[in-house]
């Protein structure tokens, strides 16, 4: 596995794909070496990146789940078909918005944060002064928050699942004086589990498409202040426009798949 | 029977060569078949104006950029032609102190000197400490481990820079312009610094300095690179006495810092009618 990070290390900088194969052959080598993750490194980017996103998280995914009930108690209460509200509410957080609108909160609040902290180390030539005393910035600064990523953000989407559904409930608690119990079975018996693991499966794919992003777009800065402005713009707009098509791929391929 | 030949320089002596050394940017030779040697234990400065390459010709030596042609032996290895596997081996002998410190701005201060040590080395933490309290007692700066560097003064961060390049107790320490924008007392105590480690501890150096008053201070060797029309050449070489000595009229104006002589400042007439009418 060394070997194949030094053959990487010869490509180091000529772009994105490159970026990606040196990541993991990082994540292969540290199977056997664990140090070459740098598990301190990697608890604290959970910290920053995941465990601090959770209150912008939960604010999301409650209006989120709250506006889906208030939506389909208008249509689905002209069918009489109320009973289904929670029913609607649970797919339609697991399967597609829980992990989407998630990843897009931290696209917004972790991805550029991400890229505008690695482009300016490079500015500040700390990047440099890295290479210099012979420590890889890909195993030093991106492994630890890719790592970090991707293990928070399904952990991100559950929470966010369950706090869209505590808003569901709110609305139909509220306003159509659904039992509390009623609610809970439909909310819970009716999402096969396919429907939870398509969702974590995508929330890993955006994961690991914000974090590439991010850092390769923070490594590549040119130019100064107005480069790092340029990258995380950068950042946030192509790390959105590939989570928005991959998750149409991804959900296309689940469609057929099951 | 016959005596061998005696040598004149030993070969092993030699911690550093560069041979025929020519940096190219947009078609313009910044370095121009650059050939020097740096032997152990010297303190080897390199000096020139602004804008004559002394960075590039840094940037090259600790192969943080590939030169256009020409060879930089480190350590009796050619670094432009290394892996950066076999590259990182080298960077391991020696130590970078940055214009501005390049310290990690999320770090405190011990944790930036640290960083090395803990990622190079498998002492015990306990033992990391120890080190990093040595080496800023050693730069002047006991009781700052803690601080960040965006709270200490400009002059510490460099100071703090020189710590964290010399923890892994290199033989050999590149510093750039370590006193550019220091008072004269912070500049002497960064000098003292520097000979400090050469001459007790026994690192060679090679300081990239256009600070002539710190130059002659610390230099046992001095290398000055030419500008304008001479661009990319070494206009002299040799120790502080010859090179004070030397009549060159381009090194004693830099010398002097006078603003009148062989060093351009502008464009000649001719050069800048051309800039004007846009065929230069």
């Amino acid at each position: 596995m060394k070997f194949l990070v030094r053959l990487l290390r010869r490509n180091e900088g000529k772009g994105y794909w490159v970026l990606n194969a040196r990541i993991y052959s990082f994540l292969l080598w540290g199977l056997t070496n664990p140090k070459v993750l740098s598990p301190e490194l990697t608890l604290s980017q959970m910290l920053r990146i995941g465990v601090q996103a959770l209150p912008m998280a939960s604010l999301v995914a409650l209006s989120v789940g709250f506006i889906l009930a208030m939506q389909a108690s208008t249509e689905l209460g002209k069918l009489g078909a109320d009973s289904f509200i929670p029913d609607l509410v649970s797919l339609s957080l697991m399967r597609e918005l829980g992990p989407l609108l998630i990843a897009i909160i931290v696209v917004g609040r972790s991805g550029s944060a991400v890229t505008a902290e690695i482009g300016t180390m490079k500015v500040n030539e700390e990047i440099e002064a890295l290479r210099v005393m012979a420590i890889s910035p890909v195993r030093y600064l991106v492994v630890p928050r890719y790592l970090a990523l991707v293990i928070m953000l399904p952990i991100l989407t559950i929470f966010g699942n369950c706090v869209g559904l505590a808003g569901g409930w709110a609305v139909c608690a509220g306003t159509l004086d659904m039992p509390t119990s009623f609610y809970i079975k439909h909310a819970v018996d009716r999402p096969e589990l396919w429907d939870l693991y398509s969702g974590l499966i995508k929330s890993v794919v955006f994961a690991h498409i914000i974090i590439t992003i991010a850092c390769h777009q923070g490594l590549n800065v040119e130019d100064g202040a107005q480069g790092v402005g340029r990258a995380t713009t950068n950042s946030v707009v192509f790390s959105i426009l590939w989570i928005i098509i991959s998750d149409a791929i991804l959900t296309g391929l689940f469609f057929f798949v099951s | 029977m016959k005596n061998p030949p005696k040598k004149t320089s030993d070969s092993s002596d030699i911690i550093l060569e560069v041979r025929d050394l020519v940096q190219v940017f947009n078609g313009r030779a910044v370095l121009n078949g650059l050939n020097f040697k740096v032997r152990r234990g010297e303190t080897f400065i390199i000096m020139g104006g602004s804008g004559c390459g002394k960075t590039t010709l840094l940037r090259i030596l600790i192969g943080a950029q590939k030169p256009t042609s020409g060879s930089v032996r480190l350590f009796g290895q050619d670094i432009t032609q290394l892996d950066p596997e076999a590259l990182d081996k080298i960077r391991l002998r020696f130590g970078m102190n940055f214009q501005f410190g390049a310290l990690f701005q999320s770090m405190t201060v011990g944790e930036n000197i640290a960083l090395p040590l803990q990622e190079h080395s498998r002492v015990d933490p306990s033992l990391i400490e120890m080190v990093v309290k040595m080496k800023l007692e050693l730069v002047g700066l006991t009781g700052f481990e803690n601080f960040k560097p965006s709270e200490i003064s400009g002059g510490m961060r460099k100071r703090v820079g020189l710590a964290r390049a010399l923890a892994l107790d290199p033989e050999l320490l590149f510093s750039d312009e370590p006193t550019s924008g220091l008072d004269p007392v912070m500049t002497a105590v960064v000098d003292q610094l520097t000979l400090d480690s050469t001459r007790k501890i026994g690192v060679t150096a090679v300081v990239v300095s256009h600070d002539m008053t710190s130059a002659f201070r610390i230099a046992t060797r001095m290398l000055m690179l030419g500008s304008g029309p001479r661009q990319g050449e070494i206009v002299a070489e040799g120790t502080p006495d010859e090179i004070r000595n030397n009549p060159d009229p381009f090194l004693q104006q830099f010398i002097r810092g006078e603003a009148d002589g062989p060093i351009p400042l502008r464009l000649s007439q001719d050069d800048y009618l051309k800039h004007l009418l846009g065929d230069g």
